[in-house]
């Protein structure tokens, strides 16, 4: 048999076993006299609801024949009132309204809670990266600085953040810090991953930096460049190649980590997942669903870095 | 030789934290235009002593001048000095994340303002000069050993430097691309460049050494003339150092 042949087998063994592992669960979820309830979930990735059009004084509702045209006149007084731009007409000719009742319904197609809350999670993991990547540069070099004073700041940094869990600092930004500076949520959260995250990287820079040899930093001084130059000109661009595989998966965490703020008052995807439990009460569905969301995102990411690896790959 | 001294080492010692004495007391003065080349045991200090002549290596006593700078003075400004002093190494050094041309035009460009014309001009002239006009946007990884030592070579003449310090340019090549290295450095030596080279390839030093120097734990034990060195070895050490390379 060929190697080939050989390999395919494993694979589809593989395959197999997942297969095997799916079809015990499901078996698994009959037993518990659980109602899947799958076809509730697209409403609330994309959402019909549309706005509602309310009544602005109270009135009586007049609908034309064809029932394309729909206005109100005013109970006392001759005021009148046209609605425009609505789908769904919910209230019949001389129905008697009052001022803030619904009489319709726009027809808009909008993102549902899963995806405004996929959106807040991608907008405060893409925000907390910058922050991160910078964080960890400046302290990465501090980690490797002649400095003692800034090798001193760089490792205490580094050690308070990586010894402390992220979701205690979560909770001491929110009410320490945030009070004390007046932060919104999105602001506390966005300075919790990225200092978190930061931390991480400066060790992951540190590294890349010490990976470089040492005889680098010898030649480029040899013909004069100053340490800022050797740094910038030849020591970054060679530990950027290293560094480069590690940040992704530290970036792939930033945006699983980032489910922690749903703690506070934000709605990112895991809260979002979680007010729709609460209004659907089908767990395994939304769970589910919310979990192929961030592996779609951490995917995307990691094939964008897998092909910034190669393109860097090519210049050796 | 009335040419002015460029390299002045007075009484150079070497302790490492640990204790050992990697040089004591060496003493060696290098003229302009002069090739001197050290020799030696391995392990007897030769690299080390070359290389605390740009500062790669910081000495424990005794004082070093190259080209007017006070090495071993406090604050010493090693970046003006090294602008001066061109290096070599065993193991080329090359920047691998740039091509042949950029490694030759960065420094210039960096450190000596040059414009990237220029630079451009003055490295592509280099390359001529040591044959590699074709190599210029290749990468160091898709040059033989040979060439890119010989890119290396050009690298330090980039800067234009007062001299050169070698340090065994030839040792880690394969033995067919030894001669296209030694053949540059003899170009260099015959156009009047200073240089300061530590190597095992004896035949280089007879034939274009003005001064030999043996070396050994981490002593300079006696420097002549090749001829004299060779034909007539004054030291019992030397003799028996020669007895085995040649």
């Amino acid at each position: 048999m060929s190697n080939t042949t050989t390999r395919w087998l494993w694979h589809a063994l593989a395959v197999a076993l997942l297969a095997a592992l799916g079809t015990g669960l499901y078996i698994a979820s009959k037993r518990i006299d659980y109602t899947w309830r799958w076809e509730r979930i697209p409403q609330y990735l994309i959402s019909t609801e549309g706005e509602d059009l309310k009544a602005p004084f109270d009135g009586f509702i007049v609908v034309s024949e064809d029932g394309k045209q729909l206005s109100m006149t005013a109970m006392r007084g001759s005021e009148t009132h046209d609605f425009t731009g609505f789908s769904r007409i919910l209230s019949n000719n001389g129905d008697l309204v009052f001022e803030g009742d619904v009489v319709a319904k726009t027809d808009q197609v909008g993102p549902g809670p899963l995806l405004v809350g996929l959106w807040l999670t991608l907008k405060i993991s893409a925000l907390s990266l910058v922050f991160a990547l910078l964080l960890g540069l400046v302290f990465g070099l501090g980690r490797v600085s002649k400095n003692p004073a800034a090798r001193d700041l760089a490792a205490f940094y580094v050690e308070v953040i990586r010894g402390t869990p992220l979701l205690v600092q979560i909770f001491i930004v929110y009410f320490f810090i945030g009070t004390v500076l007046q932060l919104s949520a999105f602001a506390a959260g966005v300075v919790a991953l990225a200092v978190f995250t930061g931390a991480y990287v400066a060790e992951i820079v540190r590294a890349g930096i010490e990976a470089v040899p040492k005889r680098q930093t010898e030649a480029a001084q040899s013909v004069g460049l100053s340490g800022a130059q050797t740094m910038m000109y030849v020591i970054l661009p060679q530990a950027t190649r290293r560094i480069l595989p590690p940040l992704a998966g530290q970036s792939i965490n930033l945006i699983k980590d980032s489910s922690l703020v749903s703690v506070m008052a934000l709605t990112d995807l895991t809260k979002a997942g979680r007010e729709v439990v609460s209004s659907t009460f089908s767990p395994f569905e939304v769970w589910f669903t919310v979990a192929l969301m961030y592996l779609l995102l951490t995917g995307v990411l990691s094939v964008a870095v897998r092909r910034l690896e190669k393109r860097y790959a090519s210049q050796d | 030789m009335t040419n002015p001294v460029l390299i002045e080492a007075k009484n150079v010692e070497k302790r490492y934290p640990n204790g050992v004495l990697g040089l004591k007391t060496a003493s060696l003065a290098v003229k302009a235009g002069e090739v001197v080349v050290i020799v030696g045991p391995s392990g007897s200090g030769k690299s080390t002593l070359l290389r605390t002549f740009n500062g790669l290596e910081a000495i424990t006593a005794g004082e070093i001048v190259v080209d007017g700078h006070g090495l071993h003075e406090r604050g010493a400004d090693l970046r003006a000095l090294r602008q001066r002093v061109g290096m070599v190494f065993q193991q080329f050094n090359l920047f691998p994340h740039l091509t042949v041309l950029e490694n030759l035009t960065l420094a210039p460009r960096k450190v000596l303002k040059l414009s990237e014309s220029e630079a451009v001009e003055r490295a592509l002239a280099l390359l001529k000069k040591v044959g590699l006009s074709d190599k210029a946007e290749r990468y160091p990884s898709q040059l033989s050993g040979g060439q890119q030592q010989r890119v290396a070579i050009a690298r330090a003449l980039a800067m234009q430097p007062a001299v050169i310090l070698f340090d065994e340019p030839t040792s880690a090549l394969d033995p067919e691309m030894v001669g296209e290295v030694l053949e540059v450095m003899r170009q260099l030596a015959t156009e009047g460049m200073t240089m300061c080279v530590v190597t095992h390839e004896m035949g280089f030093a007879r034939a274009v050494a003005n001064r030999v120097i043996f070396m050994d734990a981490g002593e300079i034990l006696c420097e002549d003339p090749p001829a004299a060195f060779f034909d007539a070895p004054k030291h019992e050490r030397l003799r028996s150092f020669l007895r085995q390379v040649l």
